[in-house]
């Protein structure tokens, strides 16, 4: 609730700020054209006295003077001065000094006849041949009324858009309250351990669904990796588990036997089942690291079927040691693509690898690169028995248990590196029926989108 | 033969039973357990190779390679590490290390690298004759030509650039992780034997018809080039 406070104030507080702009530039924009209007009619004023003594000297000027005492407002001041700085006819009560005076437009107080106390006014000061000054003016007094009335609506204003900033600012609060309220509500029900909740969209499209949404695309990552670690650990510690018994039964052997000859052997298998051991780990290792986007930094631009060729030339001859052959169709350009070389290459290492190993009965391993504007497909494809549809995503997930009787260890995990560094890349793993046989395609954007690891 | 070597390993255990392996090999060890003592003793330049494991207490492997190398100190580094990932293993190449051991390894592994670090800081200081030979094989690397006993071999390029490598660490043992690193550029571990072919497809070609072999298998270590 506090929150609903402070953003009901915060709202209050900016009705009350911008209305306060508003009747600032009002009351600014009023008060300047009164200015104004004082300074259009003192100016005037002086310049019709001026011209009339140019025209008809003395006598016309002590006319229009005469004139203006006569008609004008009780607002005007107007006085003619000898070169003494004597009244010769006006109705100041007291004349300024002549000495001190200068041509021009200003501020003073003066006092007429009269009035008993003096006045703020306008005065055109002017001097006219003959060493005469006239001086023209207007009280400022004039529209004070008026200004008065105008301050007092403008406040009321103030005061009625303050309160109404203030139950806007609590609706709003109520409101965001309630949208947030919701999102809140799910993320509470996910700390209880239900992550499969997810935020309800109002439809709108609005900044709160946009939160919603980017709040269900996190959860949607989380779960899977959530899934993905969950069946990693699963098959890790089945993988581990054979290379660690078989370790231990050749320890025991190699500790129980009495010959030198056999003991070798026996520790030999140690070694080699420790090596398996460390090799699984370093590939679960891996596996976590590309899940996380870690390695991004290190991405560059080269060329996939530079790579592909050169991986393709590494895995001949152990191809056809095994009676198959591996052939690499190499595009007519290179395709580059913005990855990490060297994972890849591991990648693609181990889907050569995994076809070599269950699809060489099928004479023929294809490795290609197919170039595309956006994306780049990596395939290869044995014509080995293959995976049925049904048993290909367990297949990618859980390599390693698909059959039991295979005895590589880290064998099913090399596909799950695969998909990891696939994943890295913002590209995918697929696996495909070649008819017949096992088609792996590694799906890649030639330039992932930038996005903070 | 013996070399002075700079261990820089806190972990006891691992550093007496290397600094123990590599005085057997009739090499000098000096021991650090401290990036700080390490970076320290390498400072005055006069050892033929340090071992620097990468995670130290007071200042970790990475910062004591950078500090060695912006003081113009160009003694190999061998950095040993359990960051075993192939991301790790890039970015500590890529700070200046001459070559890069995941733990664990085995001793055979740590010789083999140690042993092509000293012969290659040897054949720098060296005389440049660019021919090289091994018993009655002449490789010209300028051509990329070879030839036994006369004759000339056909090879491929990679089984040339696999031999030459053979013979640049002539009569020391290469394990199949430092062909896969120095022969591919690749850093990660294989599945399969794949090495193994490769090389059983050279020695096809550089020993059958001759009665004497050259390219050795080492039992538990790797494969070796000599006369």
């Amino acid at each position: 609730m506090p929150t609903t406070l402070r953003i009901a104030l915060l709202a209050g507080l900016l009705a009350l700020l911008s209305n306060l702009a508003v009747i600032g530039f009002i009351y600014g924009r009023t008060h300047d054209e009164a200015v104004a209007s004082l300074h259009r009619q003192v100016v005037e004023q002086a310049k019709v006295l001026t011209d009339v003594y140019r025209s008809g000297g003395r006598p016309a000027l002590d006319e229009a003077i005469g004139d203006t005492l006569a008609y004008a407002d009780p607002q005007t001041a107007v006085a003619l001065l000898d070169a003494n700085g004597r009244q010769i006819e006006g109705n100041l009560a007291q004349a300024p000094a002549v000495q001190s005076m200068q041509e021009g437009y200003r501020s003073a107080v003066v006092r007429l006849q009269g009035q008993p106390s003096p006045h703020q006014a306008e005065i055109q000061l002017s001097r006219l041949p003959g060493g005469l000054w006239l001086i023209s003016g207007r009280l400022v007094g004039e529209g004070l009324a008026f200004r008065a009335t105008l301050e007092r609506s403008l406040l009321l204003a103030l005061v009625v858009a303050g309160l109404l900033g203030l139950l806007c600012g609590v609706i709003l609060a109520h409101y965001v309250a309630r949208r947030i309220g919701n999102i809140a509500a799910v993320a509470n029900r996910i700390s209880a351990r239900d992550l499969s909740q997810r935020v309800p969209l109002s439809g709108a499209g609005d900044s709160f669904d946009r939160l919603g949404m980017q709040i269900n695309a996190m959860l949607d990552r989380i779960s899977r990796l959530m899934e993905e670690l969950r069946l990693l650990t699963d098959t890790l510690a089945h993988d581990l588990r054979s290379p660690a018994g078989r370790l231990r039964a050749a320890a025991q052997a190699a500790a129980e036997s009495d010959d030198p000859a056999e003991q070798e052997e026996l520790l030999n298998s140690v070694v080699r089942n420790a090596d398996a051991l460390i090799r699984i780990l370093s590939t679960v290792l891996e596996i976590s690291r590309s899940e996380a986007l870690t390695g991004r930094n290190q991405f560059s631009w080269f060329d996939v079927s530079e790579l592909g060729a050169e991986l393709a030339e590494m895995y001949d001859p152990l191809a056809e040691e095994r009676g198959a052959a591996l052939l690499f169709d190499r595009p007519k350009r290179p395709v580059p693509l913005f990855g990490h070389r060297q994972l890849l290459a591991q990648a693609i290492s181990n889907l050569v690898e995994n076809a070599i190993r269950y699809g060489s009965a099928g004479g023929r391993i294809e490795v290609r690169v197919r170039p595309g504007e956006k994306q780049i497909r990596i395939e290869v494809a044995d014509r080995g028995p293959g995976i049925p549809l049904e048993r290909r995503q367990e297949a990618l997930k859980r390599f390693g248990r698909l059959d039991s009787s295979r005895s590589d260890e880290g064998a099913g995990l090399g596909l799950a590196l695969a998909q990891a560094i696939a994943h890295l890349h913002d590209g995918e793993l697929l696996l495909e029926d070649n008819q017949p046989g096992l088609l792996i395609v590694m799906r890649l954007p030639v330039h992932p989108p930038e996005r903070s690891r | 033969m013996g070399r002075k070597i700079l261990l820089v390993e806190d972990d006891r255990e691992t550093a007496s039973y290397l600094a123990k392996g590599l005085t057997q090999e009739g090499h000098s060890v000096e021991q650090a357990t401290n990036g700080q003592d390490g970076l320290f003793r390498a400072t005055d330049g006069s050892f033929d190779l340090i071992i620097l494991d990468r995670m130290l207490p007071v200042l970790d492997g990475i910062s004591v390679l950078r500090a060695l190398r912006a003081a113009n100190i160009e003694t190999p580094v061998l950095i040993l590490s359990a960051l075993a990932s192939v991301g790790d293993r890039i970015e500590g190449l890529e700070c200046g290390s001459d070559d890069y051991l995941v733990k664990p390894f085995s001793f055979a592994e740590l010789l083999a690298r140690v042993n092509a670090l000293l012969r290659r800081r040897e054949s720098r200081v060296g005389p440049t004759d660019h021919r090289l030979t091994v018993g009655d094989l002449e490789i010209d690397p300028l051509s990329r030509t070879v030839k036994r006993a006369g004759k000339k071999l056909e090879l491929k390029p990679r089984e040339y650039l696999l031999l030459e490598y053979f013979a640049r660490n002539e009569g020391r043992v290469v394990t199949r992780t430092m062909l896969l690193e120095q022969v591919w550029d690749y850093h990660f571990d294989p599945g399969t034997n794949v090495i193994d072919v490769h090389v059983s497809r050279l020695r096809r070609k550089l020993d059958e018809g001759f009665e004497k072999p050259l390219l050795h298998t080492v039992r538990g270590a790797g494969y070796m080039l000599a006369a």
